[in-house]
């Protein structure tokens, strides 16, 4: 899972780098090219699920099938401050792998403001531990 | 999948798949719902938890597509949970409400009718009923979601209109200990201090709350400031149960139900003992009480002094060690600055006003009140129970601006503020809630307006209640956006505007109000309660050729109900109603709440001062500007509040007392019932959002491994819970949370077998009338392995 990521995340990362420019952008500007870049279809390896299937929490799963991933996020403020994984990757129909950076702008916009030239907020904060400082 | 094959993945889920799907509509908003998809923007507030999270609603093309928090409010500074993200899912959801429904009988099916038929049919029942039977066959039942301008426009028709104190709400369900509490220890209620002490916080002491769940966002600041402040900051989670909010606790207690008396006790005992306590701040402030009289500190001590560490532990069960009690109480003492934190687990209880008691008596003997970090804070479960309901007048009991209804003074003060005759407010107060529907039962009660929420989910022990809300000798009018369990009642139902399609103010935890504006038209012919008020007081009045009616709702005539109807409420209520109050509002024009990012915590009596953010801590001098008209001197602590003339705190003591039920050979463990963080009270809201019902579809109870592996009870089970008043059958977890002898279920599911209140205890505190939703005794079975389940939203 984490190896599929690393192309997407770089996708994302171009483009974003191409779409803010200098100077500081709105949410709205940061967010549209960010997120046009990184949304991503449920991918292959994904079981199909039925309606019953998908009333089953990610995690119930994922903590099985991605332990690192959900073991980084049990530690993280995310996962200490209860921030579930549809709130950053969809639900089931509209799973992004990588998500929007729209998604951070719905509690982080005021750094997304502050750092509009930066690139996507995961590339310093990885995804699902979000400390830039771990290893 | 690689670490699971697809076969083992739905093995594991056994309990949660299912061949039918009965009943159930998923409307998917596929690819939607990305901010940058916005074209406007419009600031408002959270509706789906007391927090008070502030937030913007995005529409494109005059449909709403996003929400993001707003980064320079101080209650959430711009965090948001998955409730406050996703909501604008249901604003156009095809469930909802959009044409006036009605039946004759319940038995019937509805039919859709105009307005103006509507409010004939609403007008010319309340009339018949207060004609043939009197005023108090009329009630209210309200909500700590309806907007403040709505909770005192409807209370204002009921006592001076119908002549009746039948009002009421669901914050008794919630909040009513909580009132009790402060009024009786410090005279006043709701906080002093605020969320912005969290940041200022050296020792939180939480107890009967799953704060990281049920105010995510709150609880967020909260492990923030842990997290940063690893070594220096101290958290302590007392609760019967393990749960998310243990997570960043220095120290877990763990007790019995409703045994937490003992605990506080043997608290205040260690302070006294280890002479941890201020006694300048007590000289200077406090006073202590025991029943009706008053005491002096030795007595106090004495009394309390029965509570040694050694005994609390043995009442709360055993499972805390003497010594943390010990520690606890220190670390509460000699902190920088302590916050005591609760909710549902103190309020609701046979002794909730006690248990508030017990925890302001440890910040009276400790001084820690008043000065930056140090607050007792109890957190509100919706998002206007304090606002709207307990400030505006919302309970049978209390009047606009915190005035007892059976204080002549303050009746007659509220007759004259109205302009109607004296005289026409009766001085007795109504029903409460369990009162009120105990009424309904016995059909004292014959026609009652239910507004924005649903007791035939939400009241304890419900079947017997529910029973009396389906007779046709009762009257059921329901205001609503969806079909609900209550919506199967009524005879007339009223599709209403959701937040956002009309403009109003909600009150939250912290003394705060905030304005949500319109931002867009309801679907179809829903429309703003506030209208709905006026134009039935209205026909009310002509048909009993009654003046007053008019006379009460003469200064809202003529006016639009988007925006200039509750602004003229809400001036009437804030420069009439609360001049002169301790929730002075005076200053919170609807003007200055546009302009604030986040609202104004009163006492703010001018627009000035309001512009600052309005009061951070009451009764603190150079903080609360109320200080210097009720102070005399330089004290730095004036405690005006209304209840106590003598301006002091009181120290009470209060004894351990069992709750209404204990367990026995025949129902041998606890139930407790508690909240969960994707969804909001009875699930018609956050039932019908994809992402929020797929997280916790059903309702579940949590059972200890030791009492799994006692009864073989396995994950996924299907386990039935029997009390003396029912039973229900719903799939188990078995997890370290509850204590062992105590099983914890959620009351989020509309599925008729898995309603936990049917069987929840209705027995209530003398005091404040709540509820014991947290505490009763039960058995369980296993009935079945896993089985296949149906999520139910109700339909119409």
């Amino acid at each position: 899972m984490l190896t599929a990521l690393i192309p997407l995340v770089a996708l994302a990362l171009a483009s974003c780098a191409q779409g803010t420019g200098s100077g500081v952008a709105t949410v709205e500007e940061t967010v549209e090219v960010a997120a046009q870049a990184s949304r991503v279809d449920v991918p292959a390896d994904h079981p199909s699920l039925s309606e019953q299937e998908q009333l089953i929490a990610c995690a119930d799963c994922h903590r099985d099938t991605t332990p690192d991933v959900y073991d980084s996020w049990y530690a993280s403020t995310h996962g200490i401050g209860n921030v579930k994984c549809y709130q950053c990757h969809g639900t089931y129909e509209d799973m992004k792998v990588a998500p929007a950076v729209s998604n951070c702008a719905t509690c982080h916009a005021d750094m997304i403001t502050k750092q509009a030239d930066a690139p996507a907020c995961w590339t310093c904060h990885p995804a699902h531990t979000f400390d830039p400082h771990a290893e | 999948m690689n670490a699971i094959s697809r076969r083992q993945f739905i093995k594991r889920a056994a309990a949660l798949t299912a061949a039918s799907y009965v009943g159930m509509k998923l409307p998917f908003f596929l690819a939607d719902a990305q901010g940058q998809d916005a074209d406007t923007w419009t600031r408002g507030t959270c509706r789906l938890c007391g927090v008070g999270c502030r937030l913007e609603l995005g529409l494109r093309n005059g449909k709403p597509v996003a929400l993001r928090g707003v980064s320079d409010s101080r209650t959430n500074l711009g965090y948001l949970c998955m409730k406050g993200m996703l909501f604008h899912k249901i604003m156009e959801h095809p469930d909802r409400l959009t044409k006036p429904l009605y039946r004759e009988k319940k038995s019937d099916d509805f039919r859709e009718i105009s307005w103006e038929e509507a409010l004939d049919i609403a007008a010319q029942k309340f009339v018949d009923v207060k004609t043939e039977y009197g005023s108090d066959a009329c009630a209210y039942y309200g909500s700590g979601q309806a907007q403040t301008e709505e909770t005192y426009f409807f209370q204002k028709v009921m006592r001076a209109g119908l002549q009746t104190n039948n009002v009421e709400g669901n914050p008794r369900l919630c909040m009513a200990s909580a009132v009790g509490g402060y009024l009786t220890s410090f005279g006043a209620d709701e906080p002093i201090g605020g969320y912005s002490d969290i940041e200022q916080c050296y020792y939180f002491f939480i107890i009967g709350s799953n704060m990281a769940e049920a105010h995510p966002v709150i609880w967020r600041r909260v492990m923030r400031r842990k997290l940063d402040n690893p070594d220096t900051v101290k958290v302590v989670n007392a609760d019967p149960r393990i749960s998310a909010t243990s997570r960043i606790a220095d120290l877990h207690l763990q007790f019995d139900p409703g045994t937490d008396l003992a605990l506080l006790n043997a608290m205040a005992h260690v302070i006294i003992e280890e002479d941890l306590v201020d006694h300048d701040f007590l000289r200077d402030y406090c006073v202590f009480k025991k029943g009706g009289d008053t005491i002096d500190f030795d007595q106090f001590a004495k009394d309390v002094a029965e509570y040694t560490p050694e005994k609390a532990a043995e009442i709360c069960g055993g499972s805390m060690n003497p010594d943390d009690i010990r520690k606890t109480a220190r670390w509460f003492a000699n902190s920088k600055g302590t916050m005591s934190m609760w909710c549902m687990g103190i309020n609701q209880r046979k002794r909730g006003v006690w248990a508030n008691n017990l925890i302001h008596n440890l910040h009276l003997l400790t001084g820690q009140l008043c000065k930056p970090g140090a607050d007792s804070f109890s957190l509100t479960g919706q998002p206007n129970a304090c606002g709207g309901v307990r400030e505006g007048g919302g309970l049978c009991h209390i009047l606009p601006g915190h005035r007892p209804v059976a204080k002549d003074p303050l009746r007659k003060d509220v007759e004259r503020l109205w302009g109607v005759p004296e005289g026409r407010i009766p001085p007795k107060p109504g029903y409460h809630t369990m009162a009120m529907f105990s009424a309904v039962n016995d059909r004292k009660i014959r026609a009652i307006w239910i507004n924005c929420t649903s007791p035939a989910q939400s009241l304890p022990n419900l079947t017997p209640y529910r029973d009396g809300m389906a007779q046709d000798e009762v009257f059921v009018v329901v205001t609503d956006v969806f079909a609900t369990k209550t919506t199967e009642v009524a005879n007339l139902v009223l599709p209403t505007a959701f937040h956002f399609e009309k403009t109003g103010v909600y009150g939250c935890t912290e003394r705060r109000s905030q304005i949500t504006p319109k931002a867009k038209d309801a679907p179809g012919e829903a429309m703003p309660e506030v209208w709905m008020i006026r134009e039935w007081a209205r026909r009310m009045g002509e048909k009993l050729n009654d003046p007053v009616f008019a006379k009460v709702i003469e200064p809202f005539e003529g006016l639009e109900p988007d925006f200039d109807l509750p602004k003229a409420i809400w001036d009437e209520y804030t420069q009439k109603l609360t001049k002169g109050r301790d929730n002075d509002l005076r200053g919170a024009t609807y003007d200055v709440l546009l302009q604030m990012p986040d609202g104004v915590q009163w006492p703010a009596p001018t627009e000035k001062f309001a512009l600052t953010g309005g009061a951070v801590k009451k009764f603190v001098r150079g903080k609360d500007p109320l200080v210097e008209e009720h102070g005399e001197g330089d004290a730095p602590y004036v405690f005006y509040g209304p209840a106590h003339a003598d301006k002091k705190l009181y120290v009470w003591f209060r004894p351990h007392a069992l709750p209404g039920e204990v367990p026995d050979d025949e129902y041998p463990m606890y139930l407790s019932t508690g909240r969960i963080i994707d969804h909001w009270h009875t699930t018609s809201m956050t039932g019908r959002i994809p992402e929020l019902l797929r997280a916790n579809p059903y309702s579940f109870v949590e059972i200890n491994p030791k009492d799994a592996e006692r009864m073989g009870i396995k994950p996924n089970d299907m386990i039935e819970i029997t009390t003396r008043r029912g039973k229900v059958t719903m799939p188990a977890r078995v997890m370290e949370g509850p204590l062992e002898g105590t099983v914890f279920a959620y009351w989020h599911d509309m599925a008729e077998s898995r309603m936990i209140n049917k069987v929840v205890n209705d027995v209530f505190d003398p005091g404040s009338q709540e509820p014991e939703f947290k505490i009763g005794a039960c058995r369980i079975r296993p009935v079945s392995g896993p089985r296949d389940l149906d999520p139910v939203v109700t339909q119409l």
